[in-house]
């Protein structure tokens, strides 16, 4: 928004005191909000925790490095599968399994990399879309990983404390999210972050000027990688049963529709689609109880369609909401952000 | 005044008391109702398997119609999952906390249920009629979680059993599709076999995303299987059984009791189910039951929706619901879920739709004490989806 | 020797439902660089459609065939004028998401008028009668598939090339703005070529669907077809065609001789390692993006 007058405003970590004032209050708020609401609420708010760690990853590919990966829910598979594995079936502590098995998505992912140092386009995506079916078919076939029938998930004890209920899981994933969200914010200040935004820009002459496109676009497959296996590791945990055909192309698409409707290149942007998203997957199933509207939908099934596939709305609510938003600000919700702001800045002008 | 005194005492100390014993009350039952809970994929590829949750809605409006249980009516929450485990999970986490749920019935999906087990068995939620006859219900055996379905596992071992004792066929194989449901059917139907000192001649497994089945069908014809038992949904078993005949292979076929539901089996395969014998839990849709054909008139014909086809899926709501209708009634107006739970347990030789159902109470060892229904019967397809019985009611071992 | 044979003739079969949707695919991405994920919901509503019509009205098949043709142009003008021209200076994403989405509400459409009961459609060739070749069986219905896919590639390579429109369809491809100074109406080129391709991904649903119908039966044929596409070159119409050969019996040769539950992955892994070796596909030309 603001100029930017000199290298060190630009690297900073918080713009102004009032962005810090609001991120602290922001905070707090965060870790009160287990005592103002009910349980069901705080599940929603793991799951919504999880897809935020995902799209903030996947945005640091598709929004700051310009490529495109559909394959995504095979790092999500196998961040879960990895955690779970090395827990139950290893013994490792928790605190030592989620990074180890990130750091194994992120080793895939710099193998996905590679190829994509050459395709671009709807090539890098079927490259892309290709792998993230390989991997939930290799897990399927391995009986050591449960094969088709899946894995429970162990019990998570982390030192004294026994996670177990939604509410400590959400002190934990909260952590985990802020700390994920600051190291992304972290990494585009510094010179990595700039070399990604150099190579979606324009990477030809990016290399000219010295950034080495191979080394940083693999970085990027695997940092993305990294973020998408912790946050698998731990959807393990708020979902206790894994199985292969959760991690679908379906999951794969809508991470990538999170960080497009949010807003491509921007954080702010990939925390409110994933919000938004995960919200109306969870929540959509209800729309038949909204007063007025759910009556009216019933009764035009009753006539016109079926009523028998009524729940399919939820559908055609979902895509509708993704299309208008992308036709109305290609910039997602982050353009509606920046300009409401601008809006009230030069406001009444 | 001192009299008038009193009589407030006494009214608001009674008030309280009987105040206090509603709201002692058990967790989703009031005097006049009592709430349960399911999910159905209502949308999402599984989508057919939704009329499951349709058809036991239909049979708590026919309940309550009638009265209710023992003065209570019946409140039905059933909500869409789309085979989407997390969505099953915020789904039960909202209504529990939410409105609160008694217990819960049926429920489509081993994957789905599987992520809410935990859950309802820590909070000791009584779950009766799981809707997949996977052995992930009873092995372990749970106090609180009542499974109806008969076992994929006991469905293989009996077509197998019947293939090789009364059609002397010995080349058997199998069409699996790739997940728990088809692993159970492979691991029933390899067990019976090594009995008899057979194998299964293939094994081949198919992917619920495959659409061309010339593959499959080439290998069990290498194979030269003489009985292939088809453990896939019923889209996959009329691609294969069609492929099959394209490619002039025609072996016996035998299926689960999935793909039982021989008049919508024979349209939409357009003829080809003709011949194909299939393991079944309850009766068939155009039997001459008379309870089935008393749920037909007073709860299909008068609450199901325009368009909502009278078939297996249907009332398989209400046979796994069956159960839980009968163990509420035994526990008379003093409704708690301990209660329900050795009403339950108490339950032997109950018939409805399905077949006869039998709990026992609660032994680590023996899973079958969770297992309600034991029995299948086998049936084979005639011209215009007409059935003829194979066999009786037969319980396997 | 047999097998082998077999496998082939499957693969070239199976093939020819992937060349029709790669086809489309292609269609849309040498005019207006679009991937779009709705194809196989386009073709999903007419061949719905011409369900109901059959169903419920009793035309007979002459007229709800060519019916549906028409019904699928429209809809294909409808969608790309509606909603894809509506899009105010889109990114490419963007465009793919607003596609994903389109997906949605039509699957979401059909889906809710016709509930998710499998259907089955009167369509005059069975898929079940086969025709033997000597020893090699094919079904009639994949006969059928296969001359319509060479058929209909014929149609299009000639068009594309040789006619007015065809010239004027890559004009816009390659220099939108140009094209307009040349008295070409893009906005119409557009909206014609969404037609034309919705009408080939109709073809492809029609000869799917007798098998069997429910909402979910296009995604599997489109994700081959885009995967062919990628395959041959996304702005090369045979060699989608020839991509979706490939690709069908690579798939079922693996599935024959080594392992038939990583048939698909086997797929994908093929278009992979092609097209490390060929970045722009088998066929297309390789435009490096200058600075």
């Amino acid at each position: 928004m603001d100029m930017k007058r000199d290298y060190y405003e630009d690297v900073q970590f918080f713009s102004s005191g009032v962005v810090l004032f609001w991120f602290l209050l922001l905070l707090s708020f965060l870790a009160v909000l287990p005592f103002l609401v009910k349980n069901y609420y705080i599940y929603m708010a793991n799951y919504m925790a999880i897809n935020i760690i995902v799209a903030v990853g996947l945005n640091l590919l598709v929004g700051y490095t310009g490529q495109i990966s559909l394959g995504h829910a095979g790092f999500f598979a196998l961040g879960a599968y990895g955690t779970v594995i090395l827990m139950s079936k290893a013994h490792f502590p928790f605190l030592l399994a989620l990074p180890a098995s990130g750091l194994f998505a992120a080793l895939l992912g710099f193998l996905l990399g590679l190829p994509a140092l050459r395709l671009e386009g709807p090539y890098l995506s079927i490259a892309t879309l290709g792998f993230g079916l390989t991997i939930t078919q290799v897990i399927g076939r391995i009986e050591f990983f449960g094969g088709r029938q899946g894995l429970h998930t162990p019990d998570l004890t982390i030192g004294p404390w026994h996670v177990e209920s939604d509410r400590d899981f959400y002190y934990l994933l909260m952590i985990i999210t802020v700390l994920l969200v600051l190291g992304a914010r972290n990494l585009i200040k510094t010179k990595v972050g700039r070399a990604f935004i150099a190579i979606r820009d324009a990477d030809i002459a990016a290399e000219t000027m010295g950034v080495n496109l191979t080394f940083y676009k693999t970085l990027a497959f695997a940092v993305s990688a990294f973020y998408t296996g912790i946050a698998g590791g731990l959807f393990a945990f708020v979902l206790r049963f894994i199985e292969p055909e959760i991690f679908g192309m379906m999951m794969s698409i809508i991470f990538l529709a999170m960080v497009v409707v949010g807003g491509l290149g921007s954080l702010f942007g990939s925390i409110a689609g994933a919000c938004l998203l995960s919200w109306l997957d969870l929540q959509l199933r209800n729309i038949l109880s909204i007063p007025y509207f759910g009556e009216w939908l019933e009764a035009l099934s009753k006539s016109y369609f079926s009523i028998t596939g009524v729940s399919n709305i939820q559908f055609i609510v979902y895509g509708l909401i993704m299309v208008l938003i992308m036709l109305f600000e290609p910039l997602g919700i982050y353009g509606f952000w920046i300009r409401t702001k601008i809006y009230w800045k030069t406001w009444p002008f | 005044m001192k009299m008038k005194g009193l009589f407030v005492g006494v009214l608001a100390v009674a008030l309280t008391l009987g105040l206090s014993f509603g709201a002692m009350a058990e967790e989703g039952v009031t005097d006049t109702e009592i709430h349960i809970g399911q999910w159905g994929p209502q949308t999402g590829p599984a989508a057919p398997w939704g009329s499951v949750a349709r058809g036991t809605d239909a049979y708590f409006k026919m309940i309550n119609a009638q009265g209710g249980i023992n003065g209570r009516k019946l409140i039905h929450h059933m909500f869409d999952d789309g085979y989407n485990p997390a969505k099953t999970k915020a789904g039960v986490k909202e209504l529990q906390e939410g409105t609160g749920m008694f217990a819960w019935v049926s429920g489509v999906g081993t994957a789905p249920g599987l992520s809410v087990v935990d859950y309802l068995m820590d909070k000791k939620i009584p779950w009766v009629g799981p809707s997949a006859g996977s052995l992930h219900w009873i092995d372990p055996p749970k106090k609180y979680l009542f499974a109806v379905y008969p076992l994929y596992y006991i469905e293989a071992k009996g077509l197998c059993e019947y293939a090789v004792e009364k059609l002397r066929k010995t080349r058997v194989a199998i069409a699996y599709q790739n997940d728990d449901y088809g692993k159970n059917g492979l691991q029933g139907a390899a067990e019976q076999l090594a009995k008899y000192g057979l194998e299964l001649v293939e094994q081949v497994p198919v992917e619920k995303s495959d659409t061309d089945m010339k593959p499959h069908i080439m290998k069990l014809k290498k194979a030269k299987a003489d009985v292939v038992l088809l453990w896939v949904t019923p889209i996959h078993a009329i691609r294969i059984v069609g492929t099959g005949k394209a490619m002039r292979f025609g072996p016996q076929w035998m299926s689960t009791s999935t793909c039982s539901d021989f008049p919508f089996m024979f349209k939409i395969s357009k003829g080809l189910w003709k011949g194909v014998i299939a393991a079944t839990f309850g009766e068939l849709p155009d039997s001459d039951d008379p309870l089935l054909q008393k749920y037909k008139k007073e709860a299909y014909e008068k609450y199901a929706a325009k368009g909502e086809r009278w078939g297996l899926f249907y009332y398989a709501g209400i046979l796994f619901a069956e159960p839980l209708v009968e163990g509420i009634k035994r526990c008379g107006k003093n409704l708690t879920r301990e209660r329900l739970v050795k009403e339950m347990e108490g339950i032997k030789n109950f018939k409805g739709i399905g077949g006869t159902i039998n709990y026992a109470p609660l032994d680590l060892a023996e899973p079958y004490c969770r297992q309600g229904q034991k029995e299948i019967f086998l049936v084979k397809c005639l011209d215009g989806g007409k059935y003829e019985k194979l066999t009786g009611w037969w319980k396997i071992k | 020797m047999l097998d082998f044979l077999q496998t082939i003739v499957s693969g070239v079969a199976v093939g020819s439902s992937y060349a029709l949707m790669g086809l489309a695919m292609v269609l849309i991405y040498k005019t207006s660089e679009v991937v779009n994920f709705a194809q196989g919901e386009m073709a999903l509503v007419s061949c719905f459609f011409t369900y109901l019509v059959l169903e419920y009205h009793g035309f007979p098949f002459y007229v709800a065939f060519p019916g549906a043709l028409v019904f699928s142009a429209i809809l294909g003008c409808i969608l790309e004028f509606a909603v894809l021209r509506r899009a105010k200076e889109p990114t490419i994403l963007g465009m793919i998401i607003i596609t994903i989405g389109l997906e949605m509400i039509l699957m979401g459409f059909v889906s809710w008028k016709f509930g998710a009961d499998p259907k089955t459609m009167p369509f005059p060739i069975s898929p079940y009668d086969s025709v033997a070749l000597g020893e090699v069986f094919v079904s009639s219905l994949e006969v059928l598939t296969f001359f319509v896919a060479l058929a209909v590639m014929a149609i299009l390579f000639f068009f594309l090339r040789y006619s007015k429109l065809g010239v004027a369809m890559k004009a816009t491809q390659q220099n939108n703005m140009a094209a307009r100074l040349m008295g070409i109406r893009t906005n119409r080129i557009l909206m014609f070529t969404w037609g034309i391709s919705s009408v080939v991904g109709c073809l492809a649903g029609l000869l799917i669907s007798p098998m069997t119908m429910q909402p979910y039966m296009m995604w599997g044929p489109m994700l081959k077809g885009f995967a062919s596409a990628v395959l041959g070159g996304m702005t090369s119409l045979p060699g989608a065609v020839f991509g979706a050969y490939l690709i069908g019996i690579i798939e079922n040769l693996f599935g024959g001789y080594v392992s038939i539950e990583f048939k698909s992955v086997v797929a994908f892994a093929i278009v992979v390692l092609v097209l490390c070796i060929k970045p722009s596909g088998l066929f297309a030309r390789h435009y490096v993006k200058k600075v």
